[in-house]
């Protein structure tokens, strides 16, 4: 008896039991969800199950990076839709940080202009609703750009229009992946010079020429690859035919309306956080450097970013996954993004709303968390180790 | 004595009104109605003609009407309906757990809604084939003519599957666009991201009047569908169904019965008609089979109108649509409306 009290006066022992009581009470709440849900559907009359996923879709999606054609299952519109999410989400993540971290720099340059205009921006930017920005950019795109016959011609092979912008698309696309895999060898190779080179350096000093062969491996071969693939393949050249081009890749307005309020709005919010991180770099850190003679680029470079990343990363991941979730706002203006093909079309089509919620949660949740590991993951990285 | 025989005849009364209040079936739904004194009626969220609110918050329209009528059916006063705009994406999970008693919003009638949605649909109030809006210029004459254009259209609706496999059949390249509500559809369509749009006829006359310049657009006569809508209700509370039925059928009814919310209170006195006596509540007891007040259809003509009055007054030549009667008038007159007999 006093053995059992003692082991519940044991702080682990009760901690273990809390978390299992909690976790248990979890699990008996989502069964009496899930079976008083599918109960009452039965009752209604309602079909449940997942079985509709491997029905026809029967749905048309104008921008597919996949296989997915209308006569594909419903799960293949899932993926379609995943895809689409995913694509612009990384785009939209990759270039508001490019523009954010230029306006947060500008924000905090001494040349009065500048810092006043990407302070007007930031403001600007954080006090309109996202949804205006999706529907200015989309119907600004639209309405300032030309009809399919009025096309702005790009040397004769790609063509803007409001329909949206009209690429060749190779024949065969093989080649491409030679050139993306020969592309991705030489960016490790390029990793492990870098590498190499630093090592070196902290053993003997000496700087090696990383410049030119990272120029080489980064920028020329790659240039090499493309260059060789795209001449190895033949092209589907679109052509104007009745009420728009044929053949080709169409880049839809909604894909772009969608990316640029997505990286204009972000990059308002990053932009502060840029700030802000640099601003809690001491300032002893820029006069010590230049101090030791180094010029402002290279202060900027290599001593005041590097520690204020560690203090932006935290909110930088908030904002990576505001823009997933944000990406749901494509459903506004068509773009066919998870949100609009399976919570919208698919939904509507089989009627299993339970269903295809659940899965299009469960699609946000493991994103958004892969997003946050990787994030905790680079924090971890660049901590300032402490001795 | 006296006395006695009062309280047995009372008590047997009693017993004799409890007797029939037993016969009907129990209707979870109209008692609820009667307990919170007003119909929820899910409409369209703004469709001219059909459900559309003005700026006063008044609803007008075929489906709005429809609503009205069941509300002075149930509860003798048109106006004890609350009326709820869904989207074509809430409309069904909206009905099915119970905000609404019943759906008016036009929605197409499809075998798969029917058999595995627990949606039962109660007649027809609205026939329709669906067609495309396109602009004059592009000299379209038919939906033959739209190889190679782009189509906007409400994500989930019929018409998006209708669209893709007609072109698909007549191996047409058509691009869709589908966009979450008709009328994101239709404003990307008058902004020039589309060549067409399309939904049902009686859509897209309503639409059109929201475009910039409706003069320049043309609906495209020939259908590629049938689409034929009504009233929906959920599975189960077969007497509720009953009265969503029998009220659609007692507005067709009246019009072809010659009976007008002008002349409906002669009728009713002193029509030798017994079908019309039956439907106005005059002879028989319909009403109170399906547990309402024996005046039932009178308050809906008196306040309402019949199926004609309504269609003219919301879609037809006395509107803002202008839609022929077309499908939509009597079988004897042509059309395809034909109602049970009120027997």
């Amino acid at each position: 008896m006093t053995r059992a009290f003692a082991l519940l006066n044991d702080k682990r022992v009760r901690d273990v039991v809390y978390q299992a009581a909690l976790l248990l009470g979890l699990v008996a709440l989502t069964v009496f969800f899930v079976r008083n849900a599918s109960e009452n559907m039965v009752k209604a009359g309602i079909a449940s199950g997942f079985d509709f996923l491997w029905r026809n879709s029967g749905i048309d999606v104008p921008f597919v990076l996949t296989g997915y054609t209308r006569s594909s299952t419903v799960l293949d519109l899932f993926w379609a839709g995943v895809a689409n999410t995913m694509l612009v989400t990384v785009v939209a993540m990759v270039l508001a940080t490019a523009l954010g971290f230029l306006v947060g720099i500008a924000r905090l340059s001494s040349h009065w202009l500048l810092s006043t205009v990407a302070g007007a921006y930031i403001e600007f930017v954080r006090n309109i609703p996202l949804l205006f920005f999706v529907l200015f950019w989309y119907f600004g795109v639209i309405a300032a750009l030309p009809a399919p016959r009025d096309s702005v011609s790009l040397f004769g092979v790609a063509f803007l229009n409001n329909r949206g912008l009209t690429i060749p698309l190779p024949e065969a696309p093989v080649t491409f992946r030679w050139a993306v895999a020969a592309i991705l060898l030489s960016w490790i190779a390029q990793a492990l010079v870098a590498a190499w080179a630093r090592r070196r350096k902290e053993r003997t000093g000496q700087d090696a020429p990383v410049l030119a062969i990272g120029l080489g491996l980064v920028v020329v071969l790659p240039a090499l690859a493309v260059t060789w693939a795209s001449l190895a393949t033949g092209w589907d050249v679109p052509v104007l035919r009745g009420f728009n081009y044929r053949g080709g890749f169409v880049v839809i307005p909604e894909f772009v309306a969608l990316l640029a309020a997505l990286v204009t709005y972000t990059a308002g919010f990053i932009a502060e956080i840029v700030r802000g991180g640099i601003q809690a770099v001491p300032r002893g850190q820029t006069e010590a450097a230049a101090a030791l003679g180094l010029r402002p680029g290279r202060i900027l470079r290599l001593v005041t970013i590097p520690q204020a990343l560690r203090v932006m990363i935290p909110p930088l991941t908030n904002q990576y996954l505001n823009v997933l979730k944000n990406s749901s706002f494509g459903a506004a203006i068509a773009y066919p993004d998870v949100v609009s093909l399976f919570m919208g079309s698919a939904l509507n089509n089989t009627g299993q709303a339970i269903e295809i919620i659940a899965m299009t949660l469960a699609v946000y949740l493991v994103i958004g968390l892969a997003v946050s590991a990787f994030m905790n993951w680079y924090n971890a990285r660049i901590a300032l180790v402490t001795r | 004595m006296m006395k006695t025989v009062l309280a047995a005849t009372a008590a047997l009364a009693a017993s004799a009104s409890l007797a029939s209040a037993q016969q009907l079936a129990p209707s979870p739904t109209l008692d609820a109605i009667k307990a919170r004194g007003h119909i929820e009626c899910g409409v369209h969220l703004g469709l001219p003609g059909f459900s559309f609110a003005d700026d006063k918050g008044e609803w007008t329209g075929l489906d709005v009407d429809y609503c009205k009528a069941l509300a002075a059916a149930v509860l003798g006063d048109a106006k004890k309906v609350k009326f709820t705009p869904t989207s074509v994406q809430q409309r069904w999970p909206i009905l099915q757990s119970g905000q609404v008693d019943l759906l008016s919003r036009n929605s197409t009638i499809t075998f798969s809604r029917n058999a595995s949605l627990g949606l039962n649909f109660q007649g027809i109030n609205f026939y329709e084939g669906q067609t495309f809006i396109v602009r004059k210029a592009t000299n379209a004459k038919s939906a033959a003519d739209l190889d190679g254009a782009s189509v906007c259209v409400a994500a989930g609706s019929t018409e998006e599957k209708n669209a893709s496999d007609w072109f698909l059949e007549r191996n047409l390249k058509v691009t869709i666009t589908n966009f979450q509500k008709n009328d994101d559809a239709i404003a990307a369509y008058d902004a020039g991201r589309c060549d067409a749009y399309t939904a049902g006829v009686g859509a897209l006359a309503g639409q059109r009047v929201k475009l910039k310049v409706p003069g320049d657009h043309i609906i495209l006569t020939q259908p590629i569908s049938n689409d034929p809508q009504g009233p929906v209700t959920r599975w189960g509370d077969e007497r509720w169904q009953l009265i969503v039925r029998w009220v659609l059928n007692g507005t067709i009814a009246a019009e072809m019965l010659g009976v007008t919310s002008a002349n409906v209170d002669q009728m009713k006195s002193s029509s030798k008609n017994s079908e019309v006596r039956r439907l106005l509540g005059a002879e028989g007891n319909f009403g109170a089979m399906m547990g309402l007040s024996n005046d039932w259809m009178y308050n809906v003509i008196k306040q309402v109108g019949n199926y004609g009055e309504s269609f003219e007054r919301t879609v037809g030549m006395g509107s803002t649509l202008k839609l022929e009667r077309g499908q939509n008038q009597l079988w004897t007159k042509g059309g395809l409306l034909f109602t049970p007999p009120f027997q």
